[in-house]
C-alpha cells in the first residue's frame, strides 16, 4: 500500500521552499509530486517520496500540516498509450480520480501511475476486478 | 428653522429642570421592572434623592453583559400585552441584546428621528430612500417611522441591489438618502458604470450617513461625488437606534437630543467625568422611554462634548465623532461585530481551533472582513473538497452570527501570531477611519 504525503500550504513566497528544506535536512528523496492551488490563496502539495513515514514525521515536527495520504501507484508501459491502457481499466470501472500524477522508474523502463480517489479500499476491489493490481511499495518508492 | 423650537431652544437651565423631572420620572418607571428594582432595593435608591442632574453620578451603571445576564424580560416595566415591537441582536453564541418599544416609545422615537432629519434640511417635501436593512437591525424601521413623521415621501428601499436603488432614484425623483458611508463608493461606481452622473443625472441633495465610523475626508468625498450635502447620523440600538445625535446644517457636531438623553463623558478607566471637550466613554440615560429605560447605560463609544454654543440656535449640546470604542467591538458593512462572537462561532466547529486573527481591509472598494483559520495538523488529511467545505461552512456561520459575510482564509498552522490581548486579534487596515481597535 503506497503513500504520498500531503502538505497544507499557503500560497506564499517561501512556503514551497520551506518544506523542500525540511525534506533535504532529513536526507528525503522527492520521487515525484503534483502541487495545486485554490482562488482562496492556499493549495496542497502531492509529494512522492522514498521514506513517506518519516518524511511526514519531519514536516509535522516543522510546524506544518502534512498527512499521509493512500494512493493507487500502477505500473504501465513506458511508451505511447501506456497510461490510456491503464486509464481504459479506471474508466471502465467507474472509479474517479482527484488527482494524478506519474513517474519514471528508471530501472527497467517502467512508469508509475499515480491516483488519488475518494474511497481507496473501493477502488481498489473495483479495480482488482479489471485485473489492475497496485505495485509493491519498494517499486513505488525506489529507484 | 427648528423641528420643536420649544424643546430644541430651551435654555440650559430649563432643560437641566427638564431632564431632572424627567430622570426622576424614569427612575420611578425603572423600579417596575425586575432588574432595578433588585438593584436600586439593594443599594437604598429612590427618585427622590434627585434634585440635580449632577445627582445621577451616584446611581450604578448599567452594562450589556447586564442586559444579556436578564434576557429576555429582566429590564421590562410593563407586561407585555403593553409593548409594541423589538429590535434585538443576533448573537446567536450568547443572549442578544433585545430593546422593548411600547406606543409611546416607538411615537416618541419617530419624532426624533423625525426632529433629526428636519435639523438636518430634510423637509416634507423631500423624496426619501433609505438604503438600509429593515427587520431587526434600527436603521430600517427607526428612519421609516421618521421619515413618515416628516412627511416626506418615503421609498423603503432596503439595501443592495445598486441598480434597483439607481433606478428608483431616477423613477420617483429621490432627493435624500440615508445609507452606510461604505456602501456610497460602491453606489457611485454603479452609477458610473452604467454611465449615469448623480450630480447630473438625479435630483439627490441630501445623505444622511451613519451606522459606521468615517471620518470628515469620507464625507467631503461622497458629497463630491454625488452633488449632495451629507449629514453625520449617531445612534445604538439600546438607545432606541438612530436618532439619538444628528448633525444641523452647519455640519459642525452632532446634537444630541438631551431631552430625551441624559448624557455623561466619563473616563473610562476611573468612571470619572472629564472636563467638557475632552475625551472619554459616553454613559447614557433614557429621559423619555417607558417599556425598557436604561439608566447611565455605557455605550463604550468614545467621544467629546463640543463646548461652544452652535450657530443654529440649538441649545442641545453637540457631540464630535465617535472616535473608538473603549472595548473591543468593531463595525464591518454596518453591523456591530465583537471579536468574542467570530470566537463562539470557531469554537463550535470541532476542526478548526480557536486561534484566528481579524483583518479589516479594503478591497476593490468595499470594506471587508478576513478571518483567518488555522489548519489543524490532527484533522488534515490532504483532501482538498473537504477543506473547500470547511471554508463554506465557517463563512455560512460566522455570517449568520455577525450578519455580515467574511472572507475566510485558511492558513497553515503557527501562521497567527500568538500573544496576549485583543489587539493582536483584530488588525484594522481600513485607511479612512480613524478608529483605533483599544488593548484593553
Amino acid at each position: 500500500m503506497a503513500y504520498q504525503v500531503s502538505i497544507f500550504l499557503e500560497n506564499k513566497p517561501g512556503h514551497f521552499e520551506r518544506v523542500t528544506g525540511v525534506l533535504k535536512a532529513n536526507g528525503i528523496n522527492i520521487r515525484s509530486m503534483t502541487l495545486t492551488h485554490t482562488v482562496s490563496g492556499w493549495g496542497i502539495l502531492n509529494l512522492l517520496v522514498d521514506q513517506p513515514e518519516k518524511a511526514c514525521e519531519a514536516l509535522t515536527k516543522a510546524g506544518l500540516s502534512a498527512a499521509l495520504r493512500k494512493v493507487l501507484a500502477f505500473g504501465m508501459e513506458d511508451h505511447p498509450g501506456g497510461l490510456d491502457d491503464i486509464l481504459m481499466k479506471v474508466s471502465h470501472a467507474g472509479v474517479n480520480i482527484l488527482n494524478a500524477y506519474g513517474r519514471i522508474i528508471s530501472k527497467n523502463e517502467q512508469a508509475l501511475l499515480l491516483i488519488d480517489v475518494d474511497d481507496y479500499d473501493q477502488a481498489l476491489a473495483t479495480l482488482a476486478a479489471e485485473d489492475l493490481y497496485p505495485l509493491e511499495d519498494h517499486l513505488v518508492y525506489g529507484n | 428653522m427648528f423641528w420643536e423650537k420649544e424643546f430644541e431652544t430651551l435654555r440650559r437651565k430649563d432643560l437641566e429642570k427638564l431632564q431632572v423631572d424627567r430622570l426622576k420620572k424614569t427612575i420611578n418607571q425603572a423600579m417596575e421592572s425586575p432588574f432595578y428594582k433588585e438593584l436600586y432595593a439593594a443599594k437604598g435608591i429612590t427618585a427622590e434623592r434627585i434634585s440635580d442632574v449632577k445627582d445621577i453620578r451616584e446611581l450604578p451603571f448599567t452594562t450589556k453583559q447586564d442586559l444579556r445576564n436578564h434576557f429576555p424580560y429582566g429590564f421590562l416595566t410593563q407586561p407585555k400585552k403593553e409593548i409594541i415591537r423589538l429590535h434585538s441582536s443576533s448573537g446567536t453564541t450568547g443572549n442578544p441584546t433585545v430593546i422593548f418599544h411600547n406606543r409611546h416609545d416607538i411615537a416618541s422615537w419617530a419624532n426624533l428621528m423625525a426632529r433629526s432629519l428636519f435639523c438636518a434640511g430634510i423637509r416634507d417635501t423631500d423624496v426619501f430612500q433609505n438604503i438600509c436593512g429593515y427587520g431587526l437591525f434600527t436603521g430600517g424601521l427607526g428612519f421609516q417611522y421618521g421619515i413618515e413623521r416628516l412627511g416626506c415621501l418615503s421609498i423603503p428601499a432596503g439595501a443592495g441591489n445598486s441598480l434597483r436603488q439607481i433606478k428608483l432614484m431616477r423613477d420617483y425623483g429621490t432627493t435624500a438618502i440615508h445609507a452606510i458611508p461604505s456602501y456610497l463608493g460602491r453606489l457611485y461606481e454603479v452609477f458610473q458604470a452604467e454611465g449615469l452622473d448623480p450630480r447630473k443625472d438625479t435630483d439627490l441633495r441630501i445623505f444622511v450617513i451613519g451606522a459606521e465610523p468615517h471620518t470628515e475626508e469620507q464625507r467631503r468625498r461622497i458629497e463630491e461625488m454625488f452633488g449632495v450635502k451629507a449629514y453625520n447620523s449617531f445612534g445604538l440600538s439600546e438607545m432606541n437606534g438612530p436618532g439619538v445625535a444628528f448633525e444641523c446644517t452647519e455640519q459642525a457636531g452632532l446634537h444630541i437630543w438631551e431631552d430625551a438623553y441624559l448624557i455623561e463623558i466619563l473616563d473610562p478607566e476611573t468612571l470619572e467625568p472629564v472636563p467638557d471637550g475632552e475625551f472619554g466613554e459616553l454613559v447614557m440615560t433614557t429621559l423619555d422611554r417607558q417599556a425598557m429605560p436604561l439608566i447611565r447605560y455605557r455605550t463604550r463609544d468614545l467621544t467629546r462634548i463640543i463646548p461652544e454654543p452652535c450657530a443654529c440656535g440649538r441649545t442641545h449640546a453637540r457631540i464630535d465623532r465617535i472616535a473608538g470604542r473603549s472595548d473591543d467591538m468593531f463595525i464591518i458593512k454596518g453591523c456591530n461585530v465583537f471579536p468574542m462572537q467570530v470566537e463562539g462561532v470557531l469554537l463550535r466547529i470541532p476542526e478548526v481551533g480557536s486561534d484566528y486573527r481579524i483583518t479589516l481591509e479594503e478591497i476593490n472598494g468595499a470594506d471587508e472582513m478576513i478571518v483567518e483559520v488555522e489548519v489543524k495538523k490532527d484533522w488534515f488529511n490532504g483532501d482538498i473538497a473537504r477543506l473547500e467545505k470547511l471554508t463554506r461552512v465557517i463563512t455560512s456561520q460566522i455570517r449568520d452570527e455577525v450578519l455580515a459575510k467574511p472572507i475566510v482564509r485558511l492558513v497553515e498552522p503557527g501562521a497567527i501570531p500568538k500573544g496576549k490581548g485583543k489587539a493582536v486579534r483584530v488588525i484594522d487596515k481600513r485607511k479612512q477611519i480613524a478608529t483605533q481597535i483599544q488593548t484593553t
